[in-house]
């Protein structure tokens, strides 16, 4: 438990750190090359506290939760209103329209403010004068007002309260498209603001807005995800472009930046994504989706084509314009590329067969049924197991080790040992039952046959610790009081935990570099694993066989 | 709340059509059969413009107001099978100031909508095709196209 209030603590404090925060993408990356040491040590704390899955991980993303998403985004709008010198709500219009990025937005506004104005649709006076006094029809309902009973946005176009919130009102429930809401006037640039809003919704659509806006701030942002894990609110500031895309949430579940399923090194998420849709339970529904929709070549989003023409627009805010066949963008096409209802693009791509091997793929996994339960059987069990040794794990942090320490007259800071062997079980049924998915895409006969020979060593080495941690320690935890054996079980498990780690290290690896050099490494891989069942350290080989490995040892041999 | 402003809107538009509007158009609610007025559906009819292949004709159009209107556009239909590169094989218009994602806005009054589809018809938009015929032959064979045309407007002349 201490250790896990430990990372919580590191993490307050580095998403508290604003200053590092805003100095950009520069520092995620120096820190790669330059300040390996440090990270050395700082990895190495991290290590005996409880990370579940980011072994490895150097920082290079932040969790932010919901208040620190609220402030990062505050903090924005002030830092553009400031050096732009217009208002918090401008401000607010503008980083919609940006994305959220305020340097992109810098660059816009310094390079032409006009432009930038005129687009996001920010005017700088009104375009139609409100008279002081007397009467103005609204022009959504033609009824007459009082001229103090009307409000416009900045462009002065009169409409009552009851149409403008019924306004607001339709566009927010139509979804986020509300956020780039426009005068109502046709052909009006004028954005309509966080104030209008404010002033004119209801509290429930106001309520929503505010979702959206906070929700904006994550999911247009280029850098930002949210924490995919069921009932987690918190969200991923991420550094692209650096080591590993495992990212771990402060709700402890880990995943992967790039498709945002549980993590899954060292398999790839293209691997991932095709196992677990074949996966799904609702083949059928799948089956269809994939007959009948298309993602978004943008955004991704499933799109299902219910008219006739080839031009689809996806919705709001996305509104990416693209043709079905092709999926290029919409505005490369027109007469040259064949017109609207045969492009040309397609059937050529078609012709070279581009468009065959998603189909050929598909059917071949088909046929295979037998192989696929094999793998599916082993691939589930190890992820039932991992989750008996997560709630394992609780079980010990929070009453058994305290209990046992007791029992064997041992502090619980000794104790340790036994944790590490609960996270090198978790994180190891992790890598395990990725790498059935592997197997079952893994063509290459001798590939696969080394694949499956280290595959085969890590699973028994990991069935033996499991085992050991499992069964042999039920012995120590009903004992009367200190029995003999507890130091030579202590030795015992925090062996079998590092050499499984090297086990795991090298399966790792391996599959990481495409079991390139299936030779070499058949013969390296014995000698480490001799080596390391030899070694009783820990954590301290960690560095060297990090670095060096198997891709060192067949020049040693 | 939208459904208050709905019909009191159309019934302005109604008021200020009857005031003043475009010549050789028609804009009415329906009548139904008891004689009671239903301001959500009106029968209109657009002139073909002067000087171009649609003279003559004067072509019928629904337009479908939802409890939405304003907020959202009504939807226009053409009779079905009506022949325009950007008329859906149903009747639908598909023009820009109609889509709710994209053009529409609240204050486009029923008299804009009617001349925005009347200019449409001279002027096809052949970036959103919504009907094969229509679009293969403006494209493909103007000379087609514009027999296909001329024909259409006789077969809608002036109701008397």
């Amino acid at each position: 438990m201490d250790s896990e209030d430990d990372m919580l603590d590191a993490h307050d404090m580095e998403s508290g750190d604003d200053d590092f925060y805003s100095g950009g993408t520069d520092d995620y990356n120096d820190t790669d090359d330059d300040v390996e040491p440090d990270y050395g040590l700082i990895e190495e704390d991290a290590d005996n506290s409880a990370m579940i899955a980011s072994h490895r991980s150097q920082k290079n993303y932040l969790v932010l939760k919901e208040e620190d998403i609220c402030r990062h985004q505050k903090d924005d709008i002030g830092r553009v209103s400031m050096v732009l010198s217009i208002s918090e709500v401008e401000a607010s219009i503008l980083l919609l329209h940006y994305r959220w990025s305020v340097s992109k937005l810098h660059d816009e506004w310094f390079a032409d403010e006009e432009r930038v104005r005129r687009t996001v649709g920010i005017l700088e006076g009104p375009v139609v004068s409100t008279p002081d006094g007397g009467e103005l029809t609204c022009g959504i309902c033609f009824d007459s007002f009082r001229v103090e009973e009307i409000v416009s946005a900045s462009c002065g176009h009169p409409f009552c309260p009851t149409c403008w919130t019924g306004y607001i009102s339709t566009t927010i429930n139509d979804g986020p498209g509300c956020l780039l809401l426009k005068c109502p006037d046709p052909s009006c640039p004028a954005a309509v603001g966080r104030d209008m809003i404010e002033k004119l919704a209801s509290k429930e659509d106001k309520k929503k807005y505010y979702r959206y806006f906070l929700r904006s701030y994550i999911e247009d942002n280029r850098k930002m995800k949210w924490c995919p894990a069921p009932g987690c609110e918190h969200a991923i500031d991420f550094a692209a472009g650096t080591g590993s895309s495992d990212v771990s949430c402060l709700c402890s579940h880990s995943f992967c930046w790039n498709c945002t399923e549980e993590a899954h090194r060292p398999v790839d998420c293209d691997t991932v994504a095709q196992w677990i849709r074949k996966n799904s339970a609702e083949s059928e529904n799948m089956n269809w989706i994939l007959a009948n929709s298309k993602p978004c070549p943008k955004c991704k989003r499933p799109i299902e084509k219910n008219h006739g023409c080839m031009h689809m627009t996806c919705t709001p805010p996305c509104k990416y314009e693209f043709c079905w066949l092709c999926l290029n963008a919409w505005s490369d096409h027109g007469e040259r590329t064949g017109g609207f209802y045969a492009c040309n693009r397609y059937e050529a791509a078609k012709q070279e067969g581009l468009y065959d091997e998603a189909e050929k793929r598909r059917e071949m996994a088909k046929n295979s049924l037998e192989r696929y339960t094999h793998y599916y059987e082993r691939w589930a069990s190890n992820q039932v197991s991992r989750q008996k040794a997560i709630g394992e794990l609780q079980k010990m942090q929070t009453v058994k080790l305290k209990k046992l320490g007791d029992i064997q007259w041992t502090p619980e800071s000794q104790l340790k040992f036994i944790t590490e062997a609960w996270l090198q079980i978790i994180e190891c049924r992790r890598v395990l039952k990725w790498t059935y998915a592997y197997g079952y895409y893994l063509a290459d006969q001798a590939k696969r046959q080394f694949f499956e020979y280290l595959q085969g060593e890590a699973e028994s080495g990991l069935e033996r610790l499991h085992k050991c941690v499992e069964k042999e320690l039920e012995e120590f935890q009903h004992a009367e009081g200190p029995s003999e054996g507890f130091h030579q079980f202590r030795t015992k498990l925090t062996g079998f935990t590092s050499t499984t780690k090297t086990f795991f290290e090298n399966l790792v690896k391996a599959l990481e570099n495409g079991l390139a050099d299936v030779d070499s490494q058949a013969a390296s891989s014995k000698s480490t694993n001799s080596k390391a069942s030899k070694t009783k350290g820990g954590g301290k080989d960690k560095g060297s066989s990090k670095n060096g490995g198997s891709s060192r040892n067949p020049d040693d041999n | 709340m939208a459904s208050g402003i709905a019909r009191g809107r159309l019934t302005e538009e109604r008021k200020s059509w009857r005031k003043n509007h475009p010549h050789g158009f028609v804009a009415k609610p329906e009548t139904t059969n008891d004689g009671t007025v239903n301001l959500m559906i009106w029968h209109c009819t657009i002139p073909g413009k002067a000087g171009t292949d649609w003279e003559g004709g004067f072509f019928p159009l629904t337009m479908h107001f939802s409890e939405d209107y304003p907020s959202k556009p009504p939807k226009c239909k053409f009779p079905q099978g009506f022949f325009h590169p950007n008329v859906y094989p149903s009747g639908t218009v598909c023009l820009s100031i109609l889509n709710e994602d994209y053009g529409w806005r609240p204050a486009i009054t029923v008299k804009q909508i009617l001349v925005g589809i009347q200019d449409l018809l001279d002027t096809p938009n052949p970036a959103d095709p919504a009907q094969t015929d229509g679009y293969h032959l403006f494209c493909q064979d103007p000379v087609e196209y514009k027999k296909r045309v001329k024909l259409q407007s006789k077969q809608y002349p002036p109701i008397v």
